[in-house]
Parts: structure tokens; C-alpha cells; sequence
């Protein structure tokens, strides 16, 4: 298989990138495949938290474009997964210490390795996502029900369709669907309407996630998990499965109804 | 009512102002066809008084008259003017160049043109559509959109859906009301009259 250099972006900060990045990656390791993560929001590293492999940090992104260090040296292996990497941020420089140029030559050197390399891109339109854009095939966004973040994956899909990137794929992520049933959030299909992209996954508000993102365990690997059965379905469809997306939220009496008179039948 | 109608080609119009219902006024016209018996293909029009028809009532009329095989010239109100709404692509200001774009505008793009400038698709908010001339989207319009730009009151902007969030055009500035969520399932149309934008169902 080739390998695929994908890069999870949002334009608007605090919409679940690093989550995602994070549970994908675990999720595509479960499925057996060669994955890395790269952390390339320099000066706010994150990843490496959610992923509880902080502690295990002795050089940074920025250490290996630079030279200082062997790509092998950069790397982190994941506590559960031996097919599991991290290259974790640096966090006492700033966006600039990286290049778009350096970016596409690393990602291009992670191809020999790995099955998936996954790009945790910083919120903004500036340098580190110039950067984190440079060596992508693809690229998932990630938006909330919520106008704003809507509006900023707007921008995104745009830039990133400048960029050459005209496949991205949408992750609608924290649904709460109690509250689109009330009619107070906006649904898949009002988010449809404006993004226009295909649709990758939803993912629902779940607590479980902050749960497992202090204690630096992805949802994933939690079976119970609503939010990392999202995932694990997300993943599937990475791998180019046919899962059909969740549609708890238009599930009212008469689509029950229809359905049991279609397992009657 | 039919004294002058013996005479073919001398009479084009027909007078319905006297009928009251619509019902009685269908039949009118039916039974004069029949008496005046005119050639094939000529065209003929109505008079309708103060009266104004539907839509519906307007088809159900050109089919009698089709029936006969006459066709609707016009239809004519007190003041001898045409009653029919003149088609948008009458008042259209003129410019003879046009940009067409094939894909959706996103959040942060803008569109610049000194001519017209015509969407396949839609305009997301955020983005800007400026015009010299008229502005056309054949999708939904959430941006902003400016026509006559440069100046020219007369141009229009018209949407497929029209859900803008600030319209211009030449000088003037509007933003739909607050607090009223207004959703109009058809294509408008967005121009200056009396020196107010103003936006209509689009005609064409």
C-alpha cells in the first residue's frame, strides 16, 4: 500500500485537531498499520499529552529538520502500539524554526516507514499551517456545530484548495444530538449545506474524551467509548471501508418505524 | 362588444374588462375566438381593465386562446400600458464582460470583476463578490455581494437563494433586518428603486 500523508486541520483552535489526530492515529495502529503522528504546532505542543508520551521527549521536530538529530532519534514509539510513533512539536521556538520546504522533504522521508503519516496542524492560517499543508495528499477538517468554527473550516477548505488540496474531508466533531433534536445546534445537514466536502465522520459530545485526554489515553481504546467508536468507524473509512455515518441525530419515531417494517420484511 | 370584430387583422385586442369572474370571462373569450375565426398564428391581445390576473389564470387564458390557435400578444390595463411584469433581462444594465466561475466561494475569497460576474455555485459567508456590473449566482448567496460597483445604480444582484449577508450596490449599503429569520424558497432578485434596494421574486 502507499503510504498517505494526511493533515487534520481547522482554522479555529479548540475544536478537537489534536483529539483527532491522536485517536485516528491510535485507531489506525489498532487496525495494523504503520502510523505517525506529527505535532506541528511549535511553541504549543499538545499531542504528546494527549497521547500521555510526554515524559519520553528528548528531541523535537525542530531538532530533526535541523539536523541536530536522526529522524529515528525523533521519534517516539507509543506506549501500547509498536506501529506507533510520535514526533512531538518543539515547545521553546516559534512556528518559524520550521519551513514548508522542510516540512514536505521530512514527510517525504516518513513515506519509506510508515503507512500513514498524520499531520496535527496548529489552529490559524498562518506559517505552521503553511507548514503543516506543505507535504499533505489530503486533508481531514474538523469543525464544530457552531457557527464560528463552521465559518473558519470555510476558510480553510478554500486555502486548502488553493494549495492544491482540493479533496478534503470533513469530521463534524462534538455533535450533541439531544440538542439539533431541539433544534438549538446546528445539524449535519445545515453544516453540509455550506462546507460542501464529503463527509468523513461524527463524531458526538462525549465526556469520556476529557477524561482520557488528561489521563493520555485515546478514546479509542476504550470499547465503550461513543466518541472512540466514532473514531474506530472514522479510521475504517480511512482504510477505505464503507461504514455509513451515524445519523442519530434525523433518528425520530418514523425512521424506527420504517425500520423495523425493513427487518420485518 | 364584437361590432368591429368582423373585420380579421383589423381587431388585435380583445375587450375582458366587463366580465366579472373569471369563470364567465374563460367562456367570453372562447365564444368570441369561435365568432372571429382568425388565421392561424396571429397574435392577440387582452384587455383586462383595472383587473390583474394570476399567473394560473393567465396560462388557463393562453390555452384557450392556443385552443384556437391564436397566441397572447400582450395584456393591456386601463392605462393602455402593458399589465404584464416586464422581464428582468429587459432592465439589466449592459456590460460586455463577464466572468463565469464553476465552483463555490468560500470564506475569505473574493471575486472581482468590471463587468458581470456569474456563480455556478454558492457564496459562503465571509467571502466577496464586487462587480462593475451585475452579479448572478446560481446557488445560494451567504456572502456579501456588491454590483455596480463602480457606480452604476441600475445594476442587479440575483440568487438562486438570496441570504446575503450584506448586499451593495453602487453606493448603497443594506444588511437584512435583525431578529427576523425570513426563508424564501425561490430565486430573488436584489435592485435599487427609489433609491432603495429593494429585493423581488426573479421574474424572467
Amino acid at each position: 500500500m502507499k503510504s498517505r500523508v494526511l493533515v487534520v486541520t481547522s482554522g479555529k483552535g479548540g475544536v478537537g485537531k489534536t483529539t483527532t489526530t491522536a485517536n485516528l492515529g491510535t485507531a489506525l495502529a489498532m487496525m495494523g498499520k504503520k502510523v505517525v503522528m506529527l505535532d506541528t504546532d511549535i511553541g504549543l505542543r499538545n499531542l504528546d499529552v494527549v497521547l500521555g508520551l510526554e515524559n519520553r521527549i528528548v528531541f523535537d521536530i525542530v531538532d530533526v529538520v535541523n539536523g541536530n538529530c536522526k529522524l529515528k532519534q525523533g521519534l517516539i514509539k507509543d506506549k501500547r502500539y509498536e506501529a506507533l510513533f510520535l514526533l512531538p512539536a518543539a515547545q521553546t521556538k516559534d512556528k518559524t524554526a520550521v519551513t514548508p520546504h522542510q516540512m514536505k522533504n521530512l514527510t517525504n522521508e516518513l513515506r519509506n516507514e510508515f503507512d500513514f503519516i498524520l499531520v496535527d496542524c496548529p489552529a490559524g492560517i498562518e506559517q505552521g499551517f503553511r507548514n503543516a499543508i506543505a507535504g499533505a495528499d489530503d486533508a481531514i477538517v474538523v469543525a464544530t456545530p457552531e457557527v464560528s468554527s463552521v465559518r473558519d473550516a470555510d476558510r480553510i477548505i478554500g486555502l486548502l484548495e488553493a494549495a492544491g488540496l482540493g479533496k478534503s474531508k470533513l469530521i463534524i466533531n462534538r455533535l450533541r444530538s439531544k440538542m439539533v433534536k431541539r433544534g438549538d445546534m446546528m445539524d449535519i445537514e445545515d453544516i453540509m449545506d455550506i462546507l460542501a466536502i464529503d463527509l468523513l465522520g461524527v463524531v458526538p459530545e462525549d465526556e469520556t474524551i476529557v477524561v482520557s485526554t488528561n489521563r493520555g489515553e485515546p478514546a479509542v481504546l476504550e470499547t465503550a467509548s461513543r466518541a472512540g467508536g466514532a473514531y474506530r468507524r472514522i479510521a475504517r473509512r480511512v482504510m477505505g471501508e464503507t461504514v455509513p455515518i451515524e445519523t442519530e441525530n434525523t433518528d425520530n419515531l418514523v425512521d424506527k418505524f420504517k425500520r423495523m417494517l425493513k427487518l420485518a420484511r | 362588444m364584437l361590432t368591429a370584430a368582423k373585420e380579421m387583422f383589423v381587431q388585435d385586442t380583445i375587450d375582458l374588462s366587463p366580465y366579472q369572474r373569471f369563470s364567465d370571462m374563460k367562456h367570453g373569450l372562447d365564444q368570441q375566438l369561435t365568432l372571429l375565426k382568425c388565421p392561424h398564428g396571429t397574435q392577440i391581445a387582452l384587455a383586462m381593465g383595472k383587473r390583474r390576473l394570476t399567473n394560473r389564470e393567465l396560462k388557463e387564458l393562453e390555452l384557450v386562446m392556443l385552443s384556437h390557435g391564436v397566441y397572447l400578444k400582450d395584456i393591456v390595463g386601463d392605462d393602455g400600458e402593458s399589465a404584464r411584469d416586464k422581464p428582468l433581462i429587459d432592465n439589466m444594465p449592459h456590460y460586455q464582460e463577464t466572468m463565469l466561475l464553476c465552483k463555490n466561494v468560500r470564506s475569505g475569497q473574493k471575486l472581482a470583476s468590471s463587468g458581470n460576474i456569474v456563480i455556478l455555485g454558492d457564496v459562503n459567508p465571509g467571502a466577496e463578490i464586487v462587480a462593475g456590473g451585475n452579479i448572478v449566482v446560481m446557488g445560494c448567496l451567504r456572502g456579501m455581494a456588491h454590483a455596480g460597483a463602480l457606480g452604476d445604480q441600475s445594476a442587479v444582484i440575483s440568487a438562486y437563494r438570496l441570504r446575503p449577508t450584506q448586499l451593495r450596490i453602487a453606493d448603497h449599503i443594506t444588511r437584512p433586518p435583525d431578529n427576523e429569520v425570513v426563508s424564501v424558497k425561490n430565486p430573488e432578485v436584489a435592485r435599487i428603486r427609489d433609491d432603495k434596494v429593494v429585493i423581488e421574486k426573479l421574474k424572467i
